[in-house]
């Protein structure tokens, strides 16, 4: 019933908590030696429709610290802005679409 | 995929600061500690982290591609750098040549260490804060 902009939608809020949890392992392993920044290639994941589990990579080009760590602390509180703020504009998307349907459910008498 | 297990990858980062966090506070308040149950002076003490798997409920269940990395604190290291030694003959702890083993503790040291430990439990609790943003945004679509 719901077309197919809500599954995309669905995938992209799918993709952001991956990335979320992504910056959320990088955050709290910022002191831990010899940790790299670890995260999603978001373009081809989305455009990879089959919907597998998203294939994680090591980020390249950070600065490495002397004990091997490569977290960046403002690139993740970034990413981590970022993200919240994506997931907020798809969710209000999806909910604007379930609200049409909901509408067609109601005969239109409520919105 | 679950948004809920980011909270728990949070909830380590917060435990494993706070755990290194009592140990800087530890080495600042024994700076002058010349008496131990091991013997000797009091010996400076720092957390390593190493990355591990957080434990979530349904994690047997929905196992998932993404692994969730969460941190724990894995070793607890001890200096072995030999103690500092100060001439203080009264002092009923000096040794034949009046000489008193201190600790060999730098304030600046464990003082710029507490910072950065506070600066991640902030970073930590951001991220948490972030992810119930979300989770309440999802939430609002069942409304």
């Amino acid at each position: 019933m719901l077309d197919r902009l809500a599954g995309q939608l669905e995938r992209y809020m799918d993709l952001l908590s991956a990335r979320q949890k992504l910056v959320a392992s990088n955050i709290a392993n910022a002191d831990t030696p010899g940790y790299r920044t670890r995260d999603i290639d978001f373009q081809t994941e989305f455009q990879n429709a089959a919907g597998l589990a998203p294939h994680i990579v090591e980020v390249d080009g950070l600065p490495v610290k002397n004990d091997g760590n490569s977290v960046d602390l403002d690139r993740e509180a970034r990413l981590l802005a970022e993200n919240a703020l994506r997931f907020q504009l798809a969710s209000s998307l999806l909910r604007s679409q379930i609200r049409v349907v909901r509408s067609a459910i109601q005969e239109g008498r409520s919105a | 995929m679950s948004l809920f297990s980011v909270l728990s990858i949070g909830a380590s980062g917060m435990a494993a600061q706070r755990t290194r966090a009592e140990l800087l506070v530890e080495n600042l308040a024994n700076s002058e500690t010349t008496r131990t149950p091991e013997g000797g002076p009091y010996r400076r003490k720092d957390a390593v982290f190493t990355s591990t798997s957080v434990a979530s409920p349904f994690a047997s269940v929905f196992d998932q591609e993404v692994r969730e990395a969460g941190v724990a604190v894995s070793d607890i290291i001890t200096d072995t750098r030999e103690p500092e030694r100060r001439y203080l003959p009264g002092h009923p702890d000096a040794d034949a040549d009046g000489y008193v083993a201190f600790p060999r503790i730098s304030p600046a040291e464990d003082m710029v260490d507490l910072m950065g430990a506070s600066r991640n439990y902030q970073a930590n609790v951001a991220a948490i804060s972030a992810v119930k943003d979300m989770i309440g945004r999802s939430l609002d679509l069942l409304r």
